[in-house]
């Protein structure tokens, strides 16, 4: 029975259950006499009860069954195997029984195994579907008994309703873990395939080394680059063009939002805020195709009519447009920071005669100056993690250099093009884009970790 | 209390949909491989989809190397049933596919591919020699006395006073390419035979130690080349093997730029960079005449013509490998091969010649047409 | 001494005079200054969708011409007994290149009749063969019959080629210029909305190139991020806003779900490769494993943006409830969220135009392949808008940028249509 099938007869089990929970109580309560105000808990929460019986017992017994399945068949039919070959390598053995599964499936290439392996397979398959015939019974038994049971269960002092939210409240916990979960998730499998990587290429080369020229052999009798991993030329990089961006975002962005919150109308801030806020909704590789298309060779023809050599694929170029996409980032937090900032002490510049200048400029902005810094780290750690600008737009070769107009790469640039096409795991070169991932998870993480704290600290002192 | 009822049926579809993944079954013909292949896998392809009952292959584009890596994986179906390829495949890579199961495997040839040496049709077009692009770009070269030594040569002028005095930015792909492997062989082989001490070493037997360790003390190479190379062939290494470790090695000085595996990105980046050489496929040059022009190579310009008669230097078969044990079990592997083997695609006037690819003659088509139909059995010894 | 205290004063008041007007010069030019940080980022605005609109906007239209097709057996090489597969199977290109040749018998050399052929879209043999399977009485006649141009030749009619380059520096050839000449002159071509591009799947040729392989894969991904991020997202917003006790391992949760929104996305492309790929072999290219890593990255805006809603709930209603003798679990779900939910919904959308633009993780995945058919499921090779976009911008071929900027065109279309919808949802809420 497929899995799929085993899932729907589930639904109509659980469905079926609810109903016989719900009748039986209304039965339970007539009997007694006193209608439905005996009951401890509406009809329906017997019904709920008695479906949840029947689901989740079974759907646990599923989900352990299918998980364990296949370990527990591999073991027990290598248990079966001739000691010589129980002897043989984990990974011969896999072999092995990889081509022994391929047989028990129909055939494997035309290949004939010896009569060992043969018996074997035949062994594999009786068990395997044994296996699965088991686990459907098995399965739906559960459930039928899990909701027999319930149903059994249903009296009128039964707490069906807290029985019920009970349940209902774990599920509940359950859905907020997954957040914690999907972190676990990207550290163990971003911080294994690094360690790999690490056991080749020692920590402080990849830290300190001033060459990136990961393209190594994938064969043996292949001659390629040596395959260095010095990863300083791909941070100079990143953080030459984040430098960029932070540079046209910074004063745009919170020049708008001192404008808007102290200076515009409340209709010209309606108006303007949202437009200015189209930008941080365009999709990113949007702001790819313009860097590369229109940004780059304009900021190159620039260059050239005044004499300056710049790249096909400047610095200037992917940072321009990153930075246009962070302005409205960088607008709203300011935005929120100098409102944040209490209208006391405006008033106070203000009555003293300083100018709406002066006491944005000498008592607002000190005032905010934390939370606003705050706000550049979150969006320096957005610059930082940008994707696909770069990758459409910035270049592929490391080279360590601090000049915007010369082409450099940056370490998500080298995550895509080390993954995208050839994966195998076990070169360095593809673990060599994990060990760029935790990099950049580690440092993305340690810029919004300071930059929440400042932004928090920076509310407390205003509440 | 309906809405939690629909809840439930939603939580429960979810989950059954995920579980029936494993279930089921792969209906498309999956390829990988070389990205000098895929510009004509992907035509016949759909062509192929359009005009059969079957389904559309996926192609994705991943090298040669990367592709036959796949490919050699083992069976099944998240496995490729066919590999293109812009070599011939390598023993060791025959030998991993034996290994893991993978023993019937179909070798098509398919064409013949130049390798353009090329830059943006706003710079004067090139005039060189296999033995300048040898010495503008290995890692190292003989200097004046005869030693190899970490490449000096910063711009073309350098190389050979006849050439341009720009800056030397050549941009070509990375190992796992077909290209690259190819270029190698080929070009920087070629040209590396042009310095007379390292052809002599090419010609060295296995047998002939002292003369191979002397030739290399000559060149300045360090002996422990030579013990590296023992221990890793586990037998002497041939003088044709030293040879190979100090010509194939590319510099790694930022003057080669390694640009991924996509052709098309290389063409737009030397329409935008007129000093900037890329090395890509004849068939990418072809498409591209309005935007960059091919560099004259050893006194040969590449045409369709002085690749099929042989004259240019740089040039290479292509080839796709189709895994026999899924022909059959994955429906439209065997279909989508004859497609790309008839007439209409690969004959003179068919549709992949008119998009670079260079035609078999007339014996080698009839014989690869034949082998498709009978799915004959790679044996490589 | 009056005198004096007279002069200084009247030296301070001349000190302060121009020192205001310094300093109302000052705030002048420090509003000047807001005013073209503002004005700034609007021409960065208008600059990018004027790029995208103006390169996009011909990709709309398409070129026909009109030919008069001969349907002649023996160049379809089908004989009068043909069956219905036979002439599915037949040469369509044939017949439209013998018909060419009849119109223009000045073709004479290999070369010019490969040019002479390339003015045509390769497409039009499928349309003709459709033709010919609805109406098999076609066969041995002569038709005028409009086919779509090639899409370099349709840039030429949409006077994108200027003819003052050099013939070697433009694709289109001086003879073939000619005779698209002489068929503007006779009216044989014809420009139409371009239906193709939205009824078909991508191609190598751009004027066969279409999005709706594209869209429909956009739609099973989010149909998957949907289905995993918002009951599990509201879930947990209500759990964490209604149910959860403080102590760690709340503010674990809570610190946790703050630092996912800010992880790049790529992060979680190398999650979805390693954990769903690799350890649990879910399939390559499919929008199922698209839609699962869409889901986490969207996770935290949607519990983030619920709980805000669910906050925003006034406590009066949880008094009200709680107070006739509702449980907690019955007062959130029968009281709280609906309230809440249009405040929910929002940020659910706007969760969704975020996944809708994702490009970055699904390229970790496998979904930059070339597919052309239209998937029919979630486990089917797909690929999405904003993948397609990334793949045809990365073409050679001068007719895909402009299908790349017409899909931008589009991919925005369906995100200014959420955000509407996001922004109409929140209007109602707060007349509520």
């Amino acid at each position: 029975m497929q899995t799929t099938t085993i899932f729907l007869t589930l639904l109509a089990l659980c469905v079926l259950s609810f109903f016989m929970g719900r009748n039986r109580s209304r039965v339970v309560a007539m009997r007694l006499g006193g209608g439905l105000a005996s009951l401890h808990s509406l009809p329906q929460h017997y019904g709920y009860m008695a479906a949840m019986w029947a689901a989740i017992p079974a759907l646990f017994l599923l989900v352990l069954w299918s998980g364990f399945e296949s370990t527990i068949l591999y073991k027990l039919v290598v248990a079966q195997l001739p000691q010589s070959i129980q002897d043989m390598p984990t990974s011969e053995l896999g072999l092995y029984y990889n081509q022994l599964q391929g047989f028990a499936q129909g055939g494997f290439g035309g290949t004939e195994g010896d009569p060992a392996q043969v018996a074997a397979s035949e062994h594999y398959r009786v068990l395997a579907s044994s296996s699965s015939q088991l686990k459907a019974a098995m399965v739906l038994i559960v459930a039928v008994l899990g909701g027999l049971l319930a149903v059994r269960r249903v009296t009128p002092l039964l707490r069906a309703r807290n029985h019920v939210e009970k349940i209902f409240e774990w599920i509940l916990f359950g859905s907020s873990l997954v957040a914690v979960l999907t972190t676990l998730g990207i550290i163990l499998s971003i911080l294994f395939e690094a360690i790999r990587f690490f056991k080749v290429i020692p920590l402080q080369d990849f830290l300190f080394g001033l060459q990136w020229s990961p393209q190594m052999a994938i064969r043996a009798d292949q001659v390629a680059a040596s395959g260095s991993f010095g990863f300083l030329p791909l941070l100079v990089g990143t953080l030459l063009i984040s430098t960029v961006a932070l540079l046209i975002a910074v004063p745009v962005g919170l020049m708008s939002a001192i404008y808007l919150s102290e200076y515009a109308s409340r209709r010209f801030r309606a108006v303007t805020k949202p437009v200015l806020e189209i930008l941080a909704g365009v999709p990113t590789v949007v702001y790819g195709f313009f860097a590369a298309l229109t940004v780059a060779p304009f900021i190159r023809e620039l260059g050239e009519s005044v004499g300056l050599s710049v790249a096909s694929e400047s610095a200037m170029a992917a940072g321009l447009v990153m930075g246009i996409m962070i302005i409205p980032f960088v607008m709203s937090l300011s935005d929120d920071i100098i409102n944040a900032v209490p209208d006391s002490l405006r008033e106070a510049s203000l009555g003293m005669g300083a100018t709406m200048s002066e006491t944005i400029r000498k008592v607002v902005m000190p005032a905010a100056l934390p939370g606003i810094v705050g706000g550049i780290l979150l969006a320096a750690s957005r610059a930082i993690g940008e994707t696909m600008i770069v990758v459409m737009a910035a270049g592929l070769s490391a080279k360590l250099t601090i000049n915007p107009l010369e082409a450099v790469t940056t370490i998500t640039v080298q995550i895509v093009s080390l993954l995208v096409g050839d994966q195998e795991f076990d070169n360095p070169k593809t673990l060599a884009a994990f060990a760029l991932g935790l990099v950049l998870f580690f440092v993305t993480l340690l810029l919004n970790v300071v930059a929440l704290y400042v932004v928090r600290k920076y509310r407390e002192q205003y509440e | 209390m309906k809405n939690c009822l629909i809840g439930a049926v939603v939580a429960f579809a979810t989950f059954g949909s995920i579980h029936s993944v494993q279930a089921a079954s792969r209906d498309s013909v999956s390829i990988v491989g070389s990205s000098t292949v895929y510009p004509f896998a992907t035509v016949v392809a759909e062509r192929f989809g359009r005009s059969t009952d079957f389904k559309t292959p996926t192609i994705e584009s991943t090298g040669t190397g990367g592709g036959l890596k796949l490919f050699c994986s083992g069976l099944g179906t998240n496995t490729p049933d066919i590999t293109n390829a812009s070599r011939r495949i390598k023993m060791s890579e025959y030998d991993n596919c034996q290994t893991n199961g993978v023993t019937d495997i179909v070798e098509v040839l398919v064409g013949y591919d130049g390798i353009a040496i090329a830059s943006s049709t706003e710079s004067a077009q090139l005039e060189i020699s296999l033995n300048d692009v040898y010495l503008a770009l290995a890692k190292d070269v003989p200097d004046a006395d005869g030693k190899l030594v970490a490449n000096p040569n910063i711009t073309w002028k350098d190389v050979n006073p006849l050439l341009p005095p720009t800056k030397i930015e050549v941009l070509g792909p990375p190992p796992t390419s077909g290209t690259r492997d190819a270029f190698v062989e080929l070009a920087m082989a070629g040209g590396a035979k042009g310095v007379p001490d390292l052809k002599e070493l090419s010609g060295l037997g296995a047998d002939q130690v002292d003369e191979i360790k002397a030739m290399m003390v000559k060149l300045g190479v360090p002996l422990g080349v030579y013990e590296a190379l023992a221990e890793r062939k586990g037998k002497a290494p041939k003088g044709k093997d030293v040879f190979t470790t100090l010509a194939y090695a590319i510099r790694e000085d930022g003057a080669f730029i390694e640009a991924g595996e996509n052709d098309n990105l290389i063409v737009q980046k030397l329409q935008a960079n007129p000093d900037a050489v890329g090395i890509f496929g004849f068939s990418f040059l072809d498409e591209n005449r309005d935007k960059v022009q091919g560099a004259i190579v050893d006194g040969v310009v590449p045409t369709f013509d002085s690749i099929a008669g042989g004259e240019y230097p740089v040039s290479r078969p292509l080839y796709f490998y189709i895994k026999g044990a899924h022909v059959g079990k994955i429906p439209g592997i065997q279909e989508y091969a004859i497609e790309f083997t008839s007439l209409k695609a690969m004959g003179e006037d068919g549709y992949l010649p008119e998009r670079g690819l260079i035609p078999l003659s007339g014996a080698e088509f009839i014989q690869i047409q034949d082998d498709v139909k009978t799915l004959k059995r790679l044996e490589l010894q | 001494m009056n005198n004096m205290s007279k002069q200084s004063h009247y030296k301070t008041t001349t000190a302060i005079q121009a020192s205001l007007k310094k300093r109302y010069a000052t705030e002048r030019r420090f509003q000047w200054y807001g005013r073209l940080a503002v004005l700034t980022g609007f021409i960065f605005l208008f600059i990018l969708l004027a790029d995208i609109v103006s390169k996009g906007t011909p990709a709309f239209t398409q070129h026909f011409i009109k030919v008069d097709v001969i349907f002649d057996r023996e160049k379809l090489g089908i004989d009068s007994s043909a069956t219905p597969t036979e002439i599915a199977h037949a040469d369509y290109s044939a017949a439209i290149k013998s018909s060419l040749r009849t119109m223009f018998p000045d073709a004479s050399t290999r070369g010019e009749k490969k040019s002479l052929y390339r003015l045509i879209s390769v497409g039009a043999q499928y349309s003709l063969r459709d033709m010919v399977i609805d109406n098999p009485a076609l066969i041995g006649t002569t038709r005028e019959i409009w086919l779509p141009a090639h899409s370099e030749a349709g840039s030429y009619l949409k006077n994108q080629v200027s003819k003052d380059l050099p013939e070697s520096e433009r694709k289109i050839k001086d003879i073939q210029i000619k005779w698209l000449d002489t068929l503007v002159e006779e009216g044989r071509t014809e420009s139409r909305f371009n239906r193709t591009f939205f009824t078909s799947g991508d191609s190598r040729e751009p004027e066969m190139a279409g999005i709706k392989a594209a869209l429909y894969g956009s739609f099973y991904t989010l149909l998957v991020t949907f289905l995993l991020a918002f009951p599990i997202g509201v879930m947990a917003a209500v759990y964490l806003e209604e149910f959860a006790p403080r102590n760690r391992l709340t503010d674990l949760i809570e610190i946790n779900i703050n630092n996912l929104a800010a992880v790049p996305s790529i992060v979680f492309g190398l999650l979805g490769l390693a954990v769903f790929i690799n350890f649990f072999e879910l399939p390559r290219s499919a929008p199922l494993v698209g839609g699962i890593v869409l889901a986490l990255i969207t996770l935290p805006t949607i519990i983030i943006t619920s709980r805000a809603a669910i906050g925003a709930v006034s406590p009066s209603i949880h008094q009200a409830a709680m107070g006739v003798g509702a449980s907690k679990l019955q007062t959130v779900v029968h009281h709280v969220l609906p309230v809440a939910m249009p405040g929910i919904l929002t940020g659910s959308i706007i969760g969704m135009a975020q996944a809708l633009g994702e490009t970055a993780p699904l390229l970790m995945i496998g979904m930059v392949a070339f597919i052309m058919d239209v998937p029919g499921g979630v486990t089917d090779p797909s690929t999405v808008l904003p993948v397609q976009i990334f793949l045809w911008a990365d073409s050679p071929e001068r007719g895909f940028t402009e299908k790349t900027s017409a899909a931008i065109m589009v991919l925005m279309g369906f995100l200014v249509l959420m955000n509407a919808l996001a922004v109409f949802l929140r209007k109602r809420f707060e007349l509520k």
